[in-house]
């Protein structure tokens, strides 16, 4: 069970539709796997549910609702990408369609055997999206955040100077955020993040890796 | 919608789902489509592709009627969600990368949310917020619903402080979960009582 969770504002914003794709898809990861904020969600449509109870009324044209009729019978089109559900089982469902292959397969880059990563094609104005994989007991170098990085762990765990995140956990980092994470021993983690500006190293080891990181 | 209770669009629901009953789906749609458009608009749309989307709209409601459960909600809120799903994938017509509604809710489930009588419950809880928000409270979560706005957006917007967005929402949000925990206080209690 997921001991770290997306915040309120996230999760009406996800209800109402209107998180950018990445940061969409992030959260519908993790509710997947979390009941409570599936709760909260869902009381979060009924207030949209109730909003559209109470908008004004828009005069519809009188030949809409034939148009629909003529339409009725036709026959459902072919399902949509979404629902075809291809890839690896290992990746969390909303996320699976945009990961070539399989996790053991992909190709991962980056400059250290410890830290790699892989970009993946979300269209998204505002956000990247990346996988990470920290080798077992490996970490990264301190570092904080220019903007938002959102973290969802896929596989395995890591932990960090105070908390220790697992599978499911949903993490906000920001600018204030200064953090070191180290993945834990046993398994390499893997974890799905989102963020809207590069990683600025703060550590001394930090700033001499900084240049050389996408 | 103005004339029709939560029950006689839920019957309409179910007699489309059960019987494919075409007459409750025109009477379902002269309750519901005005408002329907109305949302459309609100998100942006020219009255043009708002009626492009209602159809859209109304023919999904046609064909995943079968889908809409009234124990795990009413169905305004089922509506809600095809309309936002709606929204959400006519812009991205055939566009390999990009998100689909149905990458971010899954049609499947939903019966664990299910309750015999929480759902009226639920309702009640959605309205009575609405109803008990101050307006300027109000004016910041319809435009997080509607305009799909960042918290600093907003605050560009209606020309106030961030930290004054922020602290309005927050308000909003806890007046939501602190009725919806009085919620389950009653539910608790009229479980017992049936025992």
């Amino acid at each position: 069970m997921a001991n770290y969770h997306p915040n309120n504002e996230l999760l009406m914003s996800f209800a109402a539709g209107q998180l950018p794709n990445s940061l969409g898809i992030m959260v519908a990861c993790h509710l997947e796997q979390c009941h409570s904020c599936r709760q909260q969600t869902h009381l979060y449509e009924q207030l949209g549910g109730e909003l559209l109870g109470d908008l004004p009324e828009e005069t519809v044209g009188t030949n809409v609702l034939s148009r629909i009729l003529d339409r009725i019978d036709e026959p459902v089109s072919a399902p949509s990408l979404a629902t075809l559900n291809q890839g690896d089982l290992a990746i969390p469902r909303p996320l699976r369609r945009f990961i070539p292959g399989s996790l053991d397969t992909l190709e991962w880059s980056g400059m250290t055997k410890s830290i790699r990563e892989f970009d993946i094609e979300i269209e998204d104005p505002q956000f990247k999206a990346k996988l990470y994989k920290i080798g077992a007991g490996k970490e990264l170098p301190e570092h904080t955040h220019e903007g938002n990085e959102f973290t969802y762990v896929i596989d395995g765990s890591f932990a960090d100077k105070t908390c220790q995140y697992h599978e499911g956990d949903f993490i906000l980092a920001d600018t204030q955020t200064i953090h070191q994470p180290r993945a834990t021993m046993d398994k390499d983690c893997i974890c799905f993040a989102v963020m809207d500006a590069p990683l600025k190293m703060t550590g001394i080891f930090g700033r001499m890796l900084n240049p050389f990181m996408r | 919608m103005s004339n029709a209770t939560p029950k006689i669009l839920e019957n309409l629901l179910l007699a489309i789902a059960q019987k494919q009953d075409r007459e409750a789906f025109v009477k379902l749609f002269e309750a519901t489509s005005s408002r329907l458009k109305a949302f459309a608009m609100q998100c942006g749309a020219t009255s043009n592709d708002a009626e492009e989307l209602l159809q859209e709209c109304m023919l999904t409601v046609w064909r995943k009627a079968h889908t809409f459960n009234p124990k795990t909600g009413t169905a305004i809120t089922w509506l809600y969600t095809i309309i936002r799903n709606k929204r959400i994938d006519f812009a991205r017509k055939g566009r390999y990368d990009t998100v689909l509604s149905d990458d971010l809710w899954n049609d499947e489930g939903g019966t664990e949310l299910e309750n015999d009588v929480s759902s009226d419950l639920d309702a009640k809880v959605a309205r009575t917020l609405l109803e008990s928000l101050p307006d300027e409270q109000r004016q910041v979560v319809y435009k997080v619903y509607f305009e799909g706005k960042s918290h600093s957006e907003i605050a560009a917007d209606l020309d106030l402080p961030l930290g004054t967005i922020k602290s309005r929402l927050r308000l909003a949000m806890k007046k939501l979960d602190t009725l919806a925990k009085e919620q389950m206080t009653w539910l608790i209690i009229i479980l017992t009582m049936n025992f």
